[in-house]
């Protein structure tokens, strides 16, 4: 192959500061067992560049038959890679059910939230009383809710709901905290007899509005 | 902050499946058990790759996987958002790849890479003899190479990530990275000679 044994490049090479790339090698610096070519550049750089396409590349580096051969020289390697990216690769299903039914078996309650019942003798657990008013928050379109806590009020069943949101921005937003707090208060009232006095809301991302197929946000992709 | 960018769309969504890995990460610390199931099932194939070639062997790789997610659904009430969800999931099983492979004997036999067999430790089908030989080469010379430049190599070459992704999984600057990145190509590049 057409590069030199390993050695730190040359003094030259670097920028005025002694640290800095040298001219024409751009923004990569350099490591001190990096290799140079005969035409003066960095093994590491010509690797780089070879095996990303994205990275701007240096036009020298396609055209000179040096930079070629050491780039050439990681083929091997690279046509052996493939092999441990692609292909059948086992199902991801049973793990996925091993980890969810450890993640089941360790079920995380929280708290114990008073219904809003005479006898006050009954109660639900906070998570699934969280579960269900996201529900009823992300029924309203272009809100998805995040965080759902409940903060008892006073000495008796009432509660105060703190939550967070992910809004799209297509509609004003105090409109549509408006809805999901509506939408939040029926669903505490009728599906949970929970007796919410308010909901607070804080809107802490945006939601993008959809183009119409988004590869690695499908269910299982990314 | 929760990540940004999430897909909208009518009819979809209630399941979580069109989320943003912090806010489903947020709800899944508060004990909803679906939002991490949508988490497993967008993650847990890239996890599993890393897995295997940190580890070897699909098996391993398999239980350490396992055990990362367990332990990232136990830390999730104190998952800060400091890094994204994918950096931190990423760091979990690392963590966990390099306990398994402390604890165990060298994770590759020569016999068990080599040996031809209607699916290979990959669990893919027989490619030709020689890629075959190729690839458990490489494997090989994988084991051998210093634990950090392997990470390295790994997540950019198998994962795709980018050198400022693999900077924040293995908490080292973007040069040391490249460092371990150069490093490492050039030592497979030295083992593989005997393929070009």
């Amino acid at each position: 192959m057409a590069v030199d044994e390993p050695h730190a490049p040359p003094p030259e090479s670097l920028g005025a500061d002694g640290t800095g790339p040298k001219p024409g090698a751009a923004d990569v610096p350099s490591f001190a067992d990096d290799v140079v070519t005969p035409c003066g550049r960095l093994l590491s750089r010509i690797w780089e560049q070879a095996r990303d396409t994205a990275q701007a590349a240096d036009p020298h580096i396609s055209s000179c038959p040096h930079c070629r051969e050491a780039a050439e020289g990681l083929s091997a390697v690279t046509a052996a890679s493939q092999a441990l990216r692609t292909g059948d690769r086992p199902g991801l299903e049973a793990l996925a059910d091993r980890v969810m039914n450890i993640v089941r078996a360790e079920v995380r309650l929280g708290r114990l939230l008073p219904l809003a019942d005479p006898d006050r003798a009954l109660r639900i657990a906070e998570s699934a009383a969280a579960k269900v008013l996201r529900q009823a928050a992300d029924r309203v379109p272009g809100a998805r809710a995040a965080a759902c806590r409940f903060v008892p009020v006073g000495d008796g069943v009432d509660l105060r709901v703190t939550m967070t949101l992910a809004a799209a921005l297509d509609r004003p937003l105090p409109d549509r905290i408006h809805q999901v707090r509506r939408s939040v208060l029926r669903s505490a009232g009728q599906d949970l007899g929970l007796a919410v006095t308010a909901v607070d809301i804080t809107v802490v991302d945006v939601l993008e509005q959809e183009p119409p197929c988004r590869p690695g946000l499908t269910p299982g992709g990314a | 902050m929760i990540d940004t960018a999430v897909a909208l769309s009518p009819g979809r969504g209630l399941g979580g499946r069109d989320l943003p890995d912090g806010l489903l990460a947020v709800r899944a610390a508060e004990g909803d058990e679906e939002a991490f199931a949508v988490l497993v099932q967008r993650h847990g194939r890239p996890l599993l790759d890393l897995a295997r070639c940190m580890l070897g062997n699909p098996q391993d790789a398999e239980e350490a996987v396992q055990d990362a997610f367990v332990s990232a659904w136990r830390r999730l009430p104190e998952y800060r958002h400091s890094a994204e969800f994918h950096t931190w999931m990423h760091r979990i099983t690392v963590n966990r790849c390099l306990t398994m492979r402390h604890r165990r004997p060298p994770p590759l036999s020569l016999d068990t890479v080599a040996e031809p067999a209607a699916t290979d430790a990959w669990g893919q089908p027989a490619r030709s003899a020689e890629q075959e030989a190729a690839t458990a080469a490489l494997v090989r010379a994988l084991g051998e190479l210093d634990t950090g430049q392997r990470l390295c190599w790994i997540l950019r070459e198998v994962q795709g990530l980018s050198y400022k992704q693999i900077s924040h999984v293995t908490r080292s600057s973007e040069q040391a990275v490249r460092g371990r990145l150069f490093r490492a190509r050039r030592s497979l590049q030295e083992a593989m000679g005997p393929w070009r």
